[in-house]
């Protein structure tokens, strides 16, 4: 390739970047209307950039986002538990009363912090509460960004959507935070009143007899704190 | 990924008080986008979702890591990209380097008198391309995948990377050039 078309086709790679200067911007459009070499290397580049954002996009399987979630709950090796302990960066934040407390705690937990370290694994949706107190404060998400109302009706208020909306987030998210005592409940969502779907971020689900899914939710007792 | 990065703050900050239904909000975003580029990256099939969660699942253990200076999908295209380069390694039959280097080789400039002009329709240039893409040695299937299948401008493509800004350029350019190249060989793509 001589120097000139290779500098013809650093200026076409460039054009469709849209990274010109002004003086190679007339350069490259006095090229585009005598030359026609450079005319159609130019459009093909152009229309390969086209093509790129249409290639047919894989879509989600339906359980995509359940098997992260039960990858996510699978306990880890022990040799990945040690690892991600000794490799895993962390913010440390010092000041002398946490400090005092953390050495104090350390004398004195022993034989706790094994199950503590239990504990922590086998939390799921418990956002916040406190032992011995009820009710528990779950969240519960789902998207539906095209959705004006979002409900959840469920073994908690009695398959009344009406009484449960979500808030809606900026992202097409719908979230709401509900106090439940410990138990089971069976769930489902209502996008704009009449479309009742399931939950695919529950970790369980149950047939509902007339050929849907409830959501499962499984809401444990806090344990001291640990989620 | 659409988002923008305050979108994502919110979920990304409960998820790291383990938040578990606020992660599997963000596996819902952004699960397309990652198994997209596993997908260019591995092919169709089982092993691009496999990566794909798997990428989710080290993002999900890293969370803590995570600290607010990179937009949460930069970091999770990191991660899945780092993924598909383990998946690419563990396969062992490919004769390509994923570690090569070669920007400055000039075997991919198109000649002087190849001017060529697409002929296909573009709904048929896409799948050939997709096709195309499947050839391309990994480093510029990735680069130019994040460019012009994802729309990352190269500073972000730069950070998931962790190439210059420059390289990255020269690798876009030489998978254009490549891909028209292979599209120049397909019968009625070019006149």
């Amino acid at each position: 390739m001589t120097p000139h078309a290779k500098g013809d086709c650093d200026l076409a790679q460039r054009f469709v970047d849209q990274e010109l200067t002004p003086e190679d911007r007339v350069r490259c459009i006095g090229r585009l209307g005598h030359d026609d070499a450079f005319r159609r290397r130019v459009l093909a580049l152009e229309q390969l950039a086209l093509a790129a954002t249409t290639v047919p996009r894989p879509v989600l399987s339906r359980d995509f986002v359940a098997g992260v979630l039960r990858r996510i709950e699978s306990k880890p090796s022990v040799w990945r538990r040690v690892a991600d302990a000794v490799w895993q960066p962390r913010p440390l934040r010092w000041n002398l009363v946490g400090a005092t407390a953390a050495a104090v705690a350390l004398l004195v937990a022993g034989g706790v912090v094994s199950r503590m370290v239990d504990r922590r694994e086998t939390a799921t949706t418990v956002v916040a509460g406190a032992a011995g107190t009820t009710p528990v404060l779950v969240r519960l998400v789902v998207l539906r960004p095209d959705a004006r109302r979002v409900e959840v009706a469920g073994d908690f208020n009695g398959w009344n959507p009406a009484q449960t909306p979500l808030e809606q987030l900026a992202n097409g998210a719908w979230t709401v935070t509900l106090p439940l005592e410990p138990g089971r409940y069976n769930y489902m969502f209502v996008v704009d009143g009449t479309t009742w779907v399931d939950d695919p971020f529950a970790p369980e689900q149950a047939d509902d007899g007339f050929g849907s899914r409830n959501a499962v939710l499984d809401v444990r007792p806090p344990t001291g704190g640990v989620m | 990924m659409a988002m923008g990065p305050s979108d994502d703050v919110a979920l990304v900050r409960a998820a790291q008080c383990g938040d578990r239904d606020a992660f599997g909000a963000l596996v819902a975003l952004h699960g397309p986008a990652v198994l997209s580029v596993t997908t260019r990256m591995l092919g169709q099939g089982g092993e691009a979702e496999d990566v794909a969660q798997e990428a989710f699942v080290a993002a999900y253990r890293g969370l803590a890591t995570f600290q607010f200076e990179a937009k949460f999908s930069t970091w999770l295209y990191r991660i899945a990209v780092n993924k598909c380069t383990d998946a690419l390694r563990a396969r062992r039959t490919s004769t390509v380097s994923l570690d090569a280097h070669d920007d400055e080789t000039d075997g991919w400039e198109p000649a002087d008198d190849e001017t060529p002009h697409f002929e296909l329709e573009q709904a048929e240039l896409a799948g050939a391309l997709d096709r195309a893409l499947a050839a391309l040695p990994p480093i510029y299937r990735e680069a130019f995948v994040l460019k012009h299948v994802e729309g990352l401008g190269y500073d972000e493509m730069s950070a998931v990377l962790g190439v210059p800004r420059d390289t990255l350029k020269m690798r876009v350019y030489k998978a254009r050039t490549k891909l028209c190249h292979a599209l120049s060989h397909l019968q009625g793509a070019y006149r």
